[in-house]
């Protein structure tokens, strides 16, 4: 057990993120601490999986998928639309480090004397920027994960159908 | 045609009147959502819950800067028009498309007549952001934390919490002065890259990157970026391609503005 204090200390810092961006995205003030807890569980499973040496795009897909599965379910007891909460939870997940490394090699990219003195800047560049799309699409994908899994028009009707 | 024998004027001036009203409100909803950063999908639900409770068949065109509808009264074919909007400018809104939502399902399980939900409807269209201190004091924690989670240490995220909140602030600023938004963007970046380029250069905390790398995160435009995706898997292609461009254009300007600030502080530094 000892990941468990620092999976903690993930998914408060992740809580804090998620809430921050719910704010920024006007969500009603209801639901911020379902955002946080969602980003919270998403970010720690995350976290959990690279832990055990499971590759970054699997991990964060996992995570994504689990926010996007759970959000359906809370959404009908919160009577909120899933994405309301989904998409700031799923941005505690957004790859920073990686875009802004794609962008300083672009940068780079521009002076051939550096490129010259250093050609893999272009291949770390083009490596940062593949996976910084990579993991986008991965986000957008957990995000419509019910809506892709249920075949249901509105996570409403999913829930008319199971109960 | 025998059973539409030619229609008394004044009654068929009435169901023009009626018939456009219920275009209105459609329209009003519908490009109320589409600002507010609803994707394809939930603007035709929401309209199309509402139009077919009303008793109406509704063709819809959704763009990234309009809609059309077409309505047809199933009861009296006759009655049918068809309108077109302009969106007002793109800026996220959750609040709206929970309470949309919430309207139309009502119209549905309480069948609310039409001045009863254009009354609700002004109410919603006047609902208030945040306080501006919660989303500065937000966004500036959410990069702090983001700093952290990015393995910085405690004066990194310190840093990258100043960085965004004058980051976010420049950019409230400029936009309360009617600026292009796009020029918010880039002055935006460009006030939280000159901040957190600092701990590059006084090399404060473990590792100053993450300082730079998280705290313009608050301006990537995730909304649109994750609304392009589900109308691409959902199949709006054409609002998919405009709301990609979009998003694509946010990180440019962002790119740009932190761009800007790099080379201002000297590449040699990064």
């Amino acid at each position: 057990m000892d990941f468990f204090i620092p999976m903690l200390r993930d998914a408060a810092f992740a809580f804090v993120v998620a809430v921050g961006f719910a704010i920024l995205f006007n969500s009603p003030r209801r639901v911020l601490h379902v955002a946080g807890i969602l980003g919270g569980l998403g970010h720690s499973i995350r976290f959990i999986l690279i832990q055990n040496h499971v590759g970054l795009i699997p991990a964060t897909l996992t995570g994504a998928v689990c926010i996007g599965l759970l959000g359906i379910f809370v959404s009908h007891r919160v009577h909120t639309p899933p994405v309301v909460f989904t998409m700031p939870a799923c941005i505690t997940m957004i790859p920073g480090l990686y875009a802004y490394r794609a962008m300083l090699g672009c940068i780079k990219t521009t002076n051939l004397d550096l490129l010259n003195h250093d050609p893999t800047i272009l291949m770390i560049t083009a490596h940062y920027f593949v996976l910084t799309a990579s993991l986008l699409f991965t986000l957008a994908i957990g995000i419509c994960s019910g809506a892709l899994l249920f075949r249901k028009r509105s996570s409403k009707s999913l829930f008319r159908r199971i109960f | 045609m025998e059973n539409t024998s030619t229609p008394h004027f004044t009654e068929d001036e009435h169901a023009t009147a009626a018939v456009s009203r219920v275009a209105d409100l459609l329209l009003d909803i519908g490009t109320l959502l589409l600002a507010s950063g609803a994707h394809c999908g939930r603007i035709s639900r929401n309209i199309e819950r509402v139009a077919e409770r009303w008793g109406y068949s509704l063709e819809l065109l959704i763009t990234f800067t309009g809609l059309m509808v077409s309505i047809k009264n199933i009861a009296n074919p006759s009655e049918r028009i068809a309108r077109f909007r302009h969106s007002p400018l793109h800026g996220v809104h959750f609040g709206i498309l929970t309470e949309i939502s919430l309207l139309t399902w009502k119209v549905v399980e309480e069948n609310l007549s039409i001045s009863e939900v254009e009354r609700r409807f002004a109410k919603i269209k006047k609902s208030s952001h945040h306080p501006r201190w919660a989303v500065l004091l937000g966004v500036g924690a959410a990069c702090a934390c983001l700093c952290i989670l990015a393995e910085g240490n405690w004066a990194n995220a310190c840093m990258a919490f100043v960085a965004s909140v004058s980051g976010m602030f420049v950019r409230q600023e400029v936009l309360k002065l009617r600026f292009n938004p796009m020029i918010a963007f880039i002055l935006a970046s460009f006030t939280t890259g000159l901040i957190a380029g600092m701990d590059m250069i006084y090399q404060i905390g473990a590792s100053p990157e993450k300082t730079l790398a998280t705290s313009v995160l608050y301006l990537i435009p995730g909304v649109p970026l994750i609304n392009c995706t589900i109308d691409l898997i959902e199949g709006y292609i054409p609002t998919a391609i405009s709301r990609g461009v979009y998003a694509g254009f946010i990180l440019l300007c962002v790119a740009v503005g932190m761009s800007l600030s790099i080379l201002l502080l000297g590449i040699h530094n990064f």
